[in-house]
Parts: structure tokens; C-alpha cells; sequence
């Protein structure tokens, strides 16, 4: 059972409170994949849309499980839309990946407003298929994530222990917030640079307060089961898409020994031969099927993986829907229980 | 950028050899759908079509009539002037031959959507024309250059390859969309002349199989007798 995963039973240990300071909980959305809206930009930039949409809905996993084998954090989650009272939000988009290098641009945000990261990060992959992280599954360029997960404990670090108990305080204040406006509304101010200060904090054992952690609890469980498809659809297809990326390293090591042979292949034949001229066809000719095959590559790596896509997104819509329609309802039903306590009911 | 840079090259590739009245650039952008639908599967029309030797002695018959017409009637020159230069030949016989082979393939299947059309050919590379917002965008390597473009109904493709060698094809559905032509012409800055040969090809229906195929990463292509969903 990773951090994550809590059991009805187990929600009061998951909460924040339950933890070191240090220890925040962490939401990695779905990463952006960084599509060019402009369709006649994808062969140039060798972007095949669909992939990156895998590669978005799978490469914050890798992130996730890196920073949660640092044991320096509470529990790390992916999720499928940006939850704005995470203790900290990172969000991401993939700037580039092309089977030899990976360029994410990566932001990091606590709950309070504060941008612990805000950067680019590239990696190689590593020369040969063999000397990646097949077997772990995380895609070859472990490096770059260990260097994210180093920066966040460095962020992490330049704050004290009163910084980050008010980063869970302030997370819990703006899901109550969120929840129960009403109730919550008066007890953070919201900065116009976009940053949120504690004017108060609940009392302790103030009933509407526990509720709220209730509810949260009942939510993290959901999304800890979201996570859960998050981290099946990384088992299911991990080896297809270290397969995708060695087919694209090759393709890339390919062009570059392509390029030599060409170099060395020109034609003694005089210009207006027919041997000269079929040397310049079939240069060209030899360019374009690789370049097809690679497109031929992609369309197999959709088929493969798609299935499997669809069905994990078919059943996180379904999870999410579920949160989102009982979140509702919980505020409906949270605002008139407080409404009703504290007299305010006609 | 990129897209503007390919334009530019292209443009500029075009604009070097517009000195040859067959490379005429068609019209690089279309309003609404495309004003064809060229997709579906090809096979070649044996019974019509050019004969490359006899299009080949037609030109030098041709060429040798023009070489005569310009020779002054001056007794004092001989015949050997008044025809083709050996190098001329030479460079003819060449353009037909590589005409020949581009021309080779029996089997044209094409996939059109709202902005692609695709040409797979056998043994050869597949024909890529794509247009965004009616507007054609070219292939650009450091090979040569590809750029569609749409002369009424009728599909053009450009190829442009270094030492002046451009290749063209010219598309063109009969009224009745069954048949279709192909001209190719292909040109060198080494030759006086272009060499254009027509083939023509009719709509057929692939066989259909008992399997249903797609193509996979890991297992390649995996067929079976039920649906595949992808």
C-alpha cells in the first residue's frame, strides 16, 4: 500500500495533521501536452498529438513515483484536473519529446500562493535501451526527475517549520473555503499578488472544522482511487512506450548516420546522367520513408495503448464525476448544517 | 517560423527554375473543401496510357525539326548540326528513364481528409500534399522539396531536387470519378526539354479480407478474424 492509499478506516491518519510539517501532500495535475494549436507545425516539430496526450496523462506518474520513493513528502498524487487547495500544486507541460531528449516545463505552487519551482527541465535519454530504467519503468530519464525532486527539497528547505504548517493550514482553509464559503469566507486573505495569508484559524475541535476534514477525507479517497488508474495505466503501458521512445532514439541516431552515408554516397556519375539523376531521387525517396515509418511507428503506439487509454480515462471521468457531484453536494449540505448551527436560518 | 521558412524555401526553389514553362506554379491555396476527392484505391490502366519509347522518338523527332528549322539554308552545312547534340540526347534519354520509374508503380492508394491527402505508392515514398486553411504547406529536407498545389480540379505535386531536377504530377479524375490520369513530367536544368509521360489508372476495390489487421509497436501488424478495436 503506497502513502496514498488510505482506507475509510485509516482517513484520520491520512489527514494533515497527522504529520510532520515538512511532509506536504503533494498534487501532480496532468501535464499540458504542449500541442502547437497550429496543425501544419506537428511534422515539422515532430509532434504526433496523439502521444502526447499519453505522454501527459503518463509522465507525471514517473514524476510521482520519484518523489514518493524520496519519503520526504506526505502523499503524492496525480490528478486529473489542478486542485487549487493542494498543500503543493505542481503542473507541467511537455515542451518537447522526441525519444532522445525530454523537455518538461515545470510549476510548482504551495497552497499559500508561493512558487516553489518555475522551470525548464531537459534530459538525454540514455544511449542504448538496455542502460534505461525499462525495468523500473521510468522511461529513461530519471535524472531529470531526480533533479525536479533535489529542487523541491532545496524550495522546501528555505522554508521553516511555521512556513509549512501554514501551507497545510492555509491548504485545509481554502478547501473549507471552497466548501463553505459561508462559514470559511472570513479566515484567509487573499493578496492581489495571488498569495493567501491565515487571518485566524478555527478553533480547535470546532465541529464545522472537523467536518470539513471529513469531507477532505472522503475526497482524498477518491482521489487516491483516481491515482490508483493513474498508476495502472503506468504498469500497462510502460514497456510500449520504452518501446515508442527506442524506436524514436533510433529513428534520431538514424537521421544523423543518414546524413553521413549521404555525404559519402555523391555520385561520380556526371550531372544529367540517369545515374545522377536516380542518386538525387533516391535520396530523397530514402528521407521520406524514414520519416514515414516513423509516422507508421506512432499510429502502432496509438493502436497499442489506445484501448488501454480509453479505458482509464472513461473510468477517471467517472471517479471524477462522482467527486465533483457529491463535492456539490457536500457544500449544499455543509452550508445549511452550519447555516443551521449558527442560527442564521430563517 | 518553420512553416514560413518552408514557404520561402519553396518559393524560392520554384522561383529558380521558373525559367521553364512546365514548372508553372499552380495555385497554392483553395477556398472550402478541396476541390476534388481523389481517395480510394488505384490500380493501373494497361490499355491506355504512353509508351516511353514511343513518347521519347516523338520528342527527338520533334526537337530535330526545331534544330533544322533554326540551321540557315546554307548548302555548306552539313546534316549532322541540324540534330540534337549527343549530350542533349543524352540528358532526354535520362529524364525518360527516370520517368519510367517514378511512373513504375501499378497500385496508387490515396486517403484525402479535410486537410491531407496522401498518395502510398509501392516501393516508393508516399505522396504528401497538406493544405491548413486551403493554404498548401510543402515538405522541406536537405534532399529536395515537396509542395502541392491545385490547378482547377486537377492535383499538382512539385518535387523539387537539387541540380535542377524537378519531378511533377498532375492528377486529374475523369468525369465519371472512376478513371483517373497521372501526367508526370519530369525536368532537368541539363535538358532543353521536359519529358512528360500519362498513365492512367482506375478505381478498384481491395479485395476484402476475412481479417481485420492494424499495425502494433510492440507486435507489428496482428490480424484477426473479429473486430480489432484500436
Amino acid at each position: 500500500m503506497t502513502r496514498a492509499t488510505c482506507t475509510l478506516g485509516l482517513l484520520l491518519m491520512c489527514l494533515p495533521l497527522q504529520r510532520a510539517a515538512a511532509e506536504l501532500a503533494i498534487s501532480i495535475v496532468v501535464f499540458d501536452p504542449g500541442v502547437p494549436t497550429d496543425l501544419s507545425l506537428h511534422r515539422d516539430l515532430q509532434v504526433f498529438p496523439r502521444i502526447r496526450r499519453i505522454e501527459a496523462l503518463f509522465l507525471p506518474f514517473v514524476l510521482r513515483e520519484t518523489l514518493a520513493e524520496t519519503s520526504e513528502w506526505g502523499a503524492v498524487r496525480v490528478v486529473p484536473e489542478p486542485d487549487i487547495a493542494a498543500e503543493l500544486l505542481i503542473s507541467g507541460t511537455v515542451v518537447r519529446s522526441d525519444g532522445e531528449s525530454l523537455e518538461l516545463q515545470l510549476l510548482a505552487v504551495d497552497a499559500s500562493g508561493r512558487v516553489w519551482l518555475d522551470k525548464n527541465y531537459s534530459g538525454m535519454a540514455p544511449l542504448s535501451y538496455e542502460q534505461s530504467d525499462v525495468d523500473s519503468g521510468l522511461s529513461g530519464y530519471q535524472k531529470l526527475y531526480d533533479e525536479i525532486a533535489e529542487d523541491l527539497l532545496i524550495a522546501r528547505s528555505n522554508l521553516d517549520d511555521k512556513a509549512l504548517t501554514d501551507i497545510v493550514e492555509i491548504s485545509l482553509l481554502r478547501y473549507a473555503n471552497q466548501l463553505a464559503p459561508t462559514a470559511f469566507g472570513d479566515y484567509l486573505t487573499n493578496a492581489p499578488d495571488g498569495t493567501f495569508r491565515i487571518n485566524r484559524l478555527p478553533a480547535e475541535n470546532d465541529p464545522k472544522f472537523e467536518r470539513i476534514k471529513r469531507v477532505r477525507g472522503v475526497e482524498y479517497v477518491m482521489t487516491d482511487a483516481i491515482d490508483e488508474k493513474f498508476k495502472e495505466l503506468h504498469a500497462e503501458i510502460a514497456s510500449t512506450y520504452d518501446l515508442w521512445r527506442e524506436y524514436r532514439r533510433k529513428y534520431a541516431q538514424y537521421r544523423i548516420e543518414e546524413a553521413k552515408w549521404l555525404q559519402n554516397s555523391k555520385t561520380d556519375a556526371p550531372r544529367g546522367s540517369f545515374e545522377a539523376m536516380q542518386n538525387r531521387y533516391d535520396n530523397y525517396k530514402r528521407d521520406r520513408i524514414a520519416a514515414q515509418e516513423q509516422e507508421k511507428w506512432a499510429a502502432g503506439f496509438d493502436n497499442e495503448v489506445g484501448p488501454t487509454i480509453m479505458r482509464m480515462e472513461s473510468r477517471v471521468a467517472e471517479l471524477d464525476g462522482w467527486v465533483e457531484q457529491n463535492y456539490e453536494e457536500w457544500s449544499r449540505l455543509l452550508e445549511e448544517i452550519f447555516a443551521l448551527a449558527s442560527g442564521l436560518a430563517e | 517560423m518553420l512553416r514560413i521558412t518552408g514557404m520561402l524555401v519553396l518559393g524560392l526553389l520554384v522561383a529558380a527554375c521558373s525559367q521553364q514553362p512546365a514548372l508553372d506554379f499552380t495555385a497554392r491555396s483553395y477556398q472550402g473543401a478541396m476541390p476534388a476527392d481523389l481517395s480510394g484505391s488505384w490500380e493501373r490502366d494497361y490499355s491506355r496510357g504512353d509508351d516511353v519509347n514511343g513518347v521519347l522518338a516523338g520528342l527527338f523527332q520533334q526537337l530535330n525539326r526545331k534544330a533544322a528549322q533554326r540551321i540557315p539554308s546554307d548548302p555548306r552545312m552539313g546534316t549532322a548540326q541540324a540534330t540534337l547534340s549527343q549530350r542533349e540526347a543524352s540528358s532526354l534519354v535520362a529524364l525518360a528513364r527516370l520517368a519510367e520509374l517514378i511512373t513504375r508503380p501499378d497500385i496508387l492508394t490515396i486517403s484525402q481528409n479535410s486537410y491531407e491527402i496522401s498518395i502510398a505508392r509501392k516501393d516508393d515514398f508516399s505522396m504528401l500534399c497538406e493544405f491548413y486553411d486551403g493554404v498548401a504547406k510543402g515538405t522541406t529536407s536537405d534532399y529536395g522539396a515537396e509542395v502541392c498545389g491545385w490547378d482547377g480540379d486537377q492535383l499538382v505535386s512539385h518535387l523539387i531536387l537539387p541540380d535542377g531536377l524537378i519531378v511533377i504530377h498532375r492528377f486529374t479524375l475523369s468525369p465519371n470519378k472512376k478513371n483517373m490520369r497521372v501526367t508526370t513530367t519530369v525536368s532537368s536544368s541539363t535538358a532543353r526539354v521536359p519529358f512528360t509521360l500519362n498513365r492512367f489508372y482506375m478505381r478498384f476495390e481491395p479485395p476484402s479480407s476475412e481479417f481485420n489487421c492494424i499495425e502494433t509497436l510492440s507486435m507489428k501488424r496482428v490480424c484477426s478474424t473479429g473486430e480489432i478495436v484500436p
